[in-house]
């Protein structure tokens, strides 16, 4: 089991739990690949309802949330048991895949297109369905929809992608270039 | 049937959670346009390209378009149940707490727009992958529409949240048109359609059933500027180009606002954004 610390341990904006969250981050990494001695930093930043998130360091991995990303919409100031694991499981598929190796030649996270985020978003939110996980696929459509365009076509490319299992950095961003074209067509 | 309900009474099913204002003023954490503010910052200054949070390029767009929607669905139901009850409130005659049977006839027309504002918004709501209850309902329409003065009560949500309707849908109908979402973009237009009769139609009661009354109407119009103030957002809605929600003053005057009107709104709205500012640096202190 990996080795997860949370910061902060104590919340003051939000009414979160670090133990929660550094649970859920651990059997989160269990279930995407990752090793029992791999070491795993989550940060909240509690003083902001705004919903990003990113990795900010691979080995060892570090994750930085916005506390509006895990926040329960209903429920201002809560966290979400199901957000978390969105956007945690998420940002631990993509950093898997980069470790993996077949996202060698992706571009740097900062440099990655919406188009390019949102499609590996897709590829990792349909791996963490499988996984059991309450992910609202709708949402995700819309998501895709919103970068590539609203066509027959972008639709096909997200069941794709959201069904498969074993990509590389080359299969998103052939995808891309094929919504991209038929978006220049349509 | 009891008259003068209140925004506890609605009737809601196990989807619906409500989220009250108070929970909102005690939230002291900043929005980003906020943060800025407070930072002093300009987008540039802050290293960032500007990006408005209605636009295709911001990473949030999608998610807020989610939301700023479901909050305008459930606009919607209350928008229905306050002129059902406007209906059933008042009586019909000259006294000061009647209202003409014109009015009324007003009102259950609005009634019937807004059933259909609400069934748009549903399907809205499914074609954007957003589940019924899946954010918090604030009941704030319907507690303006719980004023016992019939023009207060028509003013406040009539103009003042009617037309703060009209700048999120006509801010919407703009995304769906420039991030490519023919669904979206339609169901604005037609909602953004019927907000326009309804802005007018409380513009032309206040103008007649204040017209020997001018305390009344000054009551009235106050009414709407502490409704237009309380409900800018902390500096959402504004008149600049950094506000995510813009002003629609084109609409806004075929809705009968004169230019003085919309520019004062302008005025509270930022207003609002300061009062949020110092309110928020405080409290982080």
């Amino acid at each position: 089991m990996a080795t997860i610390s949370v910061t902060p341990q104590t919340f003051h904006y939000v009414t979160f739990d670090a133990d929660q969250i550094a649970t859920l981050t651990s059997t989160l990494a269990d279930q995407v690949g990752f090793p029992a001695d791999a070491t795993i930093s989550v940060e909240i930043d509690e003083r902001t309802p705004l919903g990003r998130a990113r990795i900010d360091s691979l080995d060892p991995l570090a994750l930085h949330i916005e506390g509006g990303a895990i926040e329960e919409p209903t429920e201002p100031r809560t966290l979400s048991g199901r957000l978390s694991a969105d956007v945690i499981g998420r940002l631990l598929f993509r950093a898997k895949d980069r470790i993996d190796g077949g996202f060698a030649d992706a571009p740097a996270d900062a440099d990655l297109t919406l188009q390019q985020q949102t499609a590996w978003d897709t590829y990792a939110m349909g791996r963490l369905e499988r996984l059991g996980y309450d992910v609202r696929p709708p949402r995700r459509q819309y998501h895709f929809r919103n970068r590539h365009g609203f066509t027959d076509v972008v639709d096909r490319i997200f069941t794709h992608l959201w069904g498969a299992e074993a990509l590389t950095w080359a299969d998103i961003d052939a995808a891309c270039q094929e919504t991209a074209a038929s978006k220049a067509s349509a | 049937m009891k008259k003068f309900m209140t925004s506890q009474e609605l009737a809601r099913d196990a989807r619906f959670k409500r989220i009250g204002i108070q929970d909102r003023i005690a939230d002291r954490r900043l929005s980003e346009r906020q943060r800025d503010e407070v930072e002093g910052k300009t987008a540039e200054a802050a290293g960032k390209k500007k990006r408005l949070q209605f636009s295709p390029e911001h990473p949030d767009a999608p998610d807020r378009a989610r939301s700023m929607m479901h909050g305008i669905f459930v606009g919607e139901i209350q928008a229905l149940e306050g002129a059902g009850r406007t209906c059933w409130d008042f009586s019909v005659g000259k006294g000061p707490d009647d209202v003409p049977f014109e009015l009324k006839l007003d009102m259950a027309r609005q009634c019937w727009d807004e059933s259909r504002h609400c069934e748009i918004s549903v399907k809205l709501s499914d074609w954007m992958g957003t589940e019924i209850g899946e954010f918090g309902e604030s009941a704030f329409l319907f507690e303006a529409a719980c004023n016992p003065d019939p023009i207060l009560r028509l003013t406040g949500v009539n103009r003042a949240l009617e037309g703060l309707a009209i700048d999120v849908f006509n801010t919407m109908k703009d995304f769906g048109d420039s991030s490519g979402d023919p669904v979206l973009e339609f169901c604005e237009d037609w909602m953004l359609a019927d907000e326009v009769t309804h802005v007018k139609m409380g513009s032309d009661w206040l103008r007649r059933m204040t017209e020997k009354d001018p305390d009344r109407r000054a009551r009235a119009l106050e009414f709407q500027r502490v409704v237009d103030k309380l409900f800018s957002g902390g500096g959402l809605r504004g008149d600049d180009e950094n506000s995510p929600i813009r002003l629609a003053r084109r609409f806004r005057e075929l809705a009968g606002f004169d230019k003085t009107e919309i520019d004062e709104i302008a005025e509270l709205s930022k207003e609002a954004l300061e009062e949020a500012k110092a309110r928020m640096a405080t409290s982080r202190a």
